[in-house]
């Protein structure tokens, strides 16, 4: 019980009469106070599905990038998530100093990030290449704390958002809601995704790539220089991670640490899809953003996560070629 | 060690003993409160490294997520405290031997896989240990975290209003660890884990259990790892999952071990001696929420370690190459 | 010569004899999500600051001046603890002031503690006062004090306008501050007989509000009382009028009632009831000519009505004030003694409903309790109880 100068009135009673129709804190004017009966099970259910594809979209943009760095240069990018935050950050500035909405943004930040990419690669990354797991775990884990610290030092710890005119608005199919920003950036995501698929299955320079990814001795001896290769595929890699934190923008928080949260994501994607496997990490984003959401809606909230990390686990237990089984095996 | 020159052999003997002394007479020196507080920080990390370099550095295989352990060590010493009063220094065995079980049936796991597969397997333990923690709620106190009251000094309590005693336990505790990274620097084990590092087929071939040694140094590691978990509640008076299991916990150790040295014993001690101060001018400099901005620097030395100096700083230092195994 | 002599060397000990600054250590968030808490916290201090030196300073100790030592505590807790003890390590701290997030000061309460220095804080958590400390004194309700509160407003209500409420919900952030508040809320909501449809701990640095909202959703629930910070109360808010989710709104404070949920939903927030631990316009403040000058200043000079975490922290600088001049020292254990015993009635630091600040033995001001207010043109108006009102509610709202 609570001692001080805190007198609890008496309890109500209520008789049941008519009551008025407010309108209350909100901008549609009810008809009456609630909700209404309980919701059915299986709108919750589509609902929660929906919410967790729309996040798989973008999950798939980012895991597509780590996934061919991985397939072409057998390079575990442990900073992935960093170009993720840095794309973030790039969208953020250009929203708030130019007034760019993050859909135009996109335009300018894979571009840059591709150059960008291909610098550290050649200073850095390059140099670990063949090297034991180890020196490239650390070196990639350094380049991560270096990014994130940098920009913590530069922007300051603060949570930035973009605010969009579009911010609140939803898209209804039927009883399902669909937010837009999320349903944008869930576009986006799968087309570029699809785009780099096409890229490496139609395109010569793509094909190159895979040449490289696949059999490296050989691809020399018809001519391609895997250096090139290197730069290029760690260059799309990263800028794709970049272009899926512009749409990000909208809805999620800007901040340092941000990637982080994606990196861990990413990696299990990739290890369900299997490394190096462009449509595995596709569909397993898919799959992953659907498990978010569902842990999240049935479980509880705060053990999202969780429900990621068992298939993780189990998945680097029993199966770490990945679900569709075409990854590279260690 | 080679006896070249007699005369620096016998200043190496006496050097270690003047380094003892000054270190255990420093208390009473000190200028203020704040510094030996650095210095039991310094201590803290340096013992902290030290029981990951039995894993990560001896054995090479990379912990991305021994904060973990540092807070099944931290959580039953602070619950057992808190709830039924039992001091931290009975408190922390069940928080070792649960580090220890966790350590065995991780181990059994995860070591079939290799390289970039571990270092995952291990960050996503890391988080789920800490989401948990978190979700748990009724038991662990959540975000809440848990927060030991501080009820004046008690020895039996291990509360200190003065910094000096937990110099001594921090120091102590360092010992300890060192001590146990020495002995497994020079016996059997500690062969079998440098030739599991440097190439574990050609170590099976051999005959080497890796299997078996490999968890046997992560349970050690986890186990000292814990027990200053341990003392972590005991100094900080305050945990929460996010503090004592999360990532950047988790980097800060391996940065002290790397940075300092892989596989030496006084290796992290040189890493502590270099990242606590440079985080506390750091948090002077910039405060507040930039104040992580010191971690830029890490970084930088990290990279620059690894591309040119793998062995960790301790191998620029005189002599320092002598700290590690004679080939 | 000699007078002259003796004039000079007057002239020039005099300053040394004229009083020292009374340092007093604020504790803020000044980085991090808590930053605009840490703001307003820090607004309110200064002015406070200012005004005590403006008009003479601390009598009883000469017209010695208050300096504040402004630390930035991050908003990570775990970071708290180490601030703290690098500022009081001066050792020329009488008092301090903090720290705005009732985790923040729970993490620092040994520190403070050990340092024997007081603490009079605006944290709401139940737990301040319950670890035997004796170094700490809150100013405010207790989150506990909270949760009541706004169940029996419900009460009110719906006797008022008879309204059929079938379930409430709760949806609370996960630290110190919504869980000490949710637990209040549970305990009255049974008391009082309402069925609990939802009770449901969120993080309040999340980005999407969508699951939550389709969970208040799914329950059904007629009444929602969310306890959040600034972000996630606009993330919530608007949520749930993009998910059509629109269930009678009774906030938990902090975010539900400072100024930038009004600039964020706009008119959208007229309407939303929510409780607080301090109003700007209750009866003690605007009965009074010098309490009402400072609300009416601040809003001159900072351009929004004085939100609560400002109003507090002013009070908390005149409370220590008014300590230290009955303690007539700067010695942070008299001080403390004092602000044990002390009774204040009027002044400024009278600001904390309803107008008389006393601490009882385990450092809790005897006397406060919360209020609830309603969002009316974009200002939060005090609407009970009826000893602090001044406004009516308007219903139906809009």
């Amino acid at each position: 019980m609570h001692t001080g100068g805190f007198v609890l009135p008496v309890c109500s009673s209520g008789a049941q009469v008519e009551f008025p129709t407010p309108a209350q804190a909100g901008a549609f004017p009810r008809e009456e106070i609630g909700t209404g009966p309980r919701e059915m099970n299986t709108i919750t259910l589509l609902q929660s599905i929906v919410n967790g594809l729309m996040m798989g979209g973008v999950y798939a943009l980012i895991a597509v990038g780590l996934t061919l760095i991985f397939g072409v240069m057998n390079v575990v990018n442990f900073a992935h998530g960093e170009f993720v935050m840095l794309g973030m950050v790039l969208t953020y500035l250009l929203h708030n100093y130019l007034g760019w909405d993050p859909g135009v943004s996109i335009l300018l930040v894979i571009p840059v990030m591709l150059g960008v990419g291909a610098l550290i690669q050649k200073a850095l990354i390059s140099r670990v290449i063949g090297q034991s797991d180890e020196t490239q775990i650390l070196l990639t884990l350094g380049l991560s704390v270096l990014l994130t610290n940098v920009i913590l030092l530069i922007m300051g710890p603060d949570y930035l958002s973009v605010k969009t005119p579009y911010k609140l608005s939803v898209v209804a199919l039927g009883p399902i809601l669909l937010s837009v920003p999320r349903l944008i950036a869930f576009m986006v995501g799968l087309s570029f995704s699809g785009i780099l698929w096409l890229f490496l299955n139609r395109t010569t320079l793509g094909k190159a790539l895979r040449a490289v990814a696949e059999k490296p001795e050989v691809a020399t001896l018809m001519g391609i220089n895997p250096k090139k290769m290197h730069w290029l595929a760690f260059g799309i890699g990263i800028s794709l991670a970049a272009g899926a934190g512009s749409v990000l923008t909208p809805f999620f928080y800007t901040f340092p640490s941000v990637g982080g949260l994606f990196v861990l994501i990413a990696f299990v994607v990739v290890v369900l899809g299997g490394m190096g496997n462009i449509p595995g990490a596709i569909l397993g984003a898919l799959v992953i953003g659907i498990t978010e959401s569902l842990t999240a809606q049935y479980l509880a909230l705060d053990l999202a996560m969780l429900g990621v990390f068992i298939i993780f686990v189990l998945v680097l237990v029993f199966k770490p070629a990945g679900i569709l089984g075409k990854g590279k095996l260690y | 060690m080679g006896m070249k020159d007699p005369d620096r052999a016998s200043s190496k003997k006496y050097a270690p003993l003047i380094l003892a002394a000054i270190v255990i007479l420093v208390p009473l020196a000190a200028p203020s409160r704040y510094f030996l507080r650095t210095l039991v920080n310094i201590f803290f990390f340096a013992a902290l490294g030290c029981a990951w370099n039995i894993i990560g550095g001896y054995a090479g295989q990379l912990s991305l997520g021994h904060a973990a352990f540092v807070a099944l060590g931290a959580y039953p010493t602070a619950l057992f405290l808190l709830n039924w009063n039992i001091p931290p220094w009975i408190g922390f065995i069940p928080g070792v031997v649960l580090a220890l079980i966790v350590a065995y049936l991780l181990g059994r796991l995860v070591f079939q896989l290799r390289g970039p597969y571990l270092a995952l397997a291990t960050l996503a333990f890391a988080e789920i240990v800490r989401i948990l923690l978190l979700h748990f709620r009724e038991q662990t106190g959540g975000s809440l975290g848990v927060t030991i009251p501080f009820r004046g000094t008690s020895v039996w309590k291990l509360q200190f209003a003065s910094e000096q005693p937990y110099y001594y336990i921090c120091l102590g505790l360092l010992g300890f660890c060192l001590y146990v990274t020495q002995r497994i620097h020079h016996s059997r084990m500690g062969y079998y884990l440098q030739a599991i590092k440097e190439n574990q087929d050609a170590a099976e071939n051999l005959g080497v259990n890796l299997s078996g040694n490999k968890v046997r140094a992560l349970m050690i590691s986890a186990a000292l790892t814990a027990l200053m978990g341990g003392f972590y509640v005991a100094y900080f008076y305050y945990i929460d999952p996010d503090s004592v299991a999360g990532m950047d916990l988790s980097i800060k150790i391996l940065l002290v071990a790397i940075i300092g040295g892989v596989g030496t014993v006084w290796g992290p001690v040189v890493g502590a001696c270099v990242l606590v101060p440079l985080t506390e001018i750091s948090n002077y400099l910039f405060g507040g929420g930039r104040a992580g901005a010191s971690l830029i620097i890490y970084a930088v030395i990290l990279i620059i370690v690894v591309l040119f100096s793998p062995r960790g700083l301790v191998a620029l230092l005189p002599g320092g190459i002598q700290s590690y195994r004679s080939e | 010569m000699v007078i002259g002599m003796i004039g000079l060397a007057v002239a020039l000990v005099s300053p040394a004899l004229a009083a020292e600054d009374v340092q007093v250590a604020l504790f803020v968030m000044l980085s991090g999500p808590g930053v605009d808490l840490g703001k307003m916290s820090r607004d309110g201090a200064e002015m406070a600051a200012e005004d005590i030196n403006g008009s003479g300073g601390i009598k009883a100790l000469g017209g010695a001046k208050i300096k504040l030592i402004v630390a930035d505590v991050t908003s990570n807790a775990a970071q708290a603890p180490s601030v703290t003890e690098r500022t009081l390590s001066t050792g020329k701290i009488s008092g301090a002031i903090g720290y705005g997030a009732s985790q923040m000061t729970l993490t620092s309460l040994p520190v403070i503690e050990k340092s024997q220095i007081p603490l009079v804080t605006s944290s709401i958590s139940d737990k301040i006062t319950q670890q035997g400390y004796k170094y700490v004194f809150e100013i405010c309700p207790k989150g506990s004090h909270f949760g009541a509160t706004q169940v029996l407003f419900l009460s009110y209500l719906r006797k008022k306008y008879n309204l059929p409420i079938k379930q409430i919900g709760f949806v609370y952030e996960n630290t110190a501050y919504g869980t000490s508040t949710a637990e209040g809320l549970k305990q009255t909501a049974l008391k009082e007989g309402y069925k609990i449809g939802l009770f449901e701990a969120y993080d309040a640095k999340f980005t999407d509000a969508s699951p939550l909202v389709t969970k208040i959703k799914a329950s059904g629930v007629d009444v929602i009382f969310p306890v959040s910070y600034t972000t996630d109360a606009e993330l919530i808010i608007s949520t749930m009028q993009a998910m059509r989710v629109n269930p009678l709104v009774i906030g938990g404070g902090a975010g539900f009632i400072w100024p930038d949920i009004y600039k964020s939903l706009g008119e959208k927030i007229n309407g939303v009831f929510s409780v607080g631990s301090w109003s700007w316009d209750s009866k003690n403040i605007m009965s009074d000519p010098q309490r009402r000058s400072v609300v009416e200043r601040y809003k001159k000079r900072f351009g929004t009505f004085m939100p609560e975490q400002a109003g507090e922290h002013y009070a908390m600088v005149w409370t220590l004030k008014e300590a230290i001049e009955k303690a007539r020292s700067t010695d942070p254990k008299k001080i403390r003694d004092a602000l044990s015993s002390i009774e204040i009635t009027r002044g400024p630091a009278a600001l904390m409903q309803p107008g008389r600040i006393k601490f009882n033995e385990t450092g809790w001001n005897l006397y406060v309790h919360p209020t609830m207010i309603q969002w009316q043109k974009g200002e939060p108006r005090t609407v009970y109880p009826e000893e602090d009102a001044t406004h009516e509610v308007i219903w139906p709202v809009k």
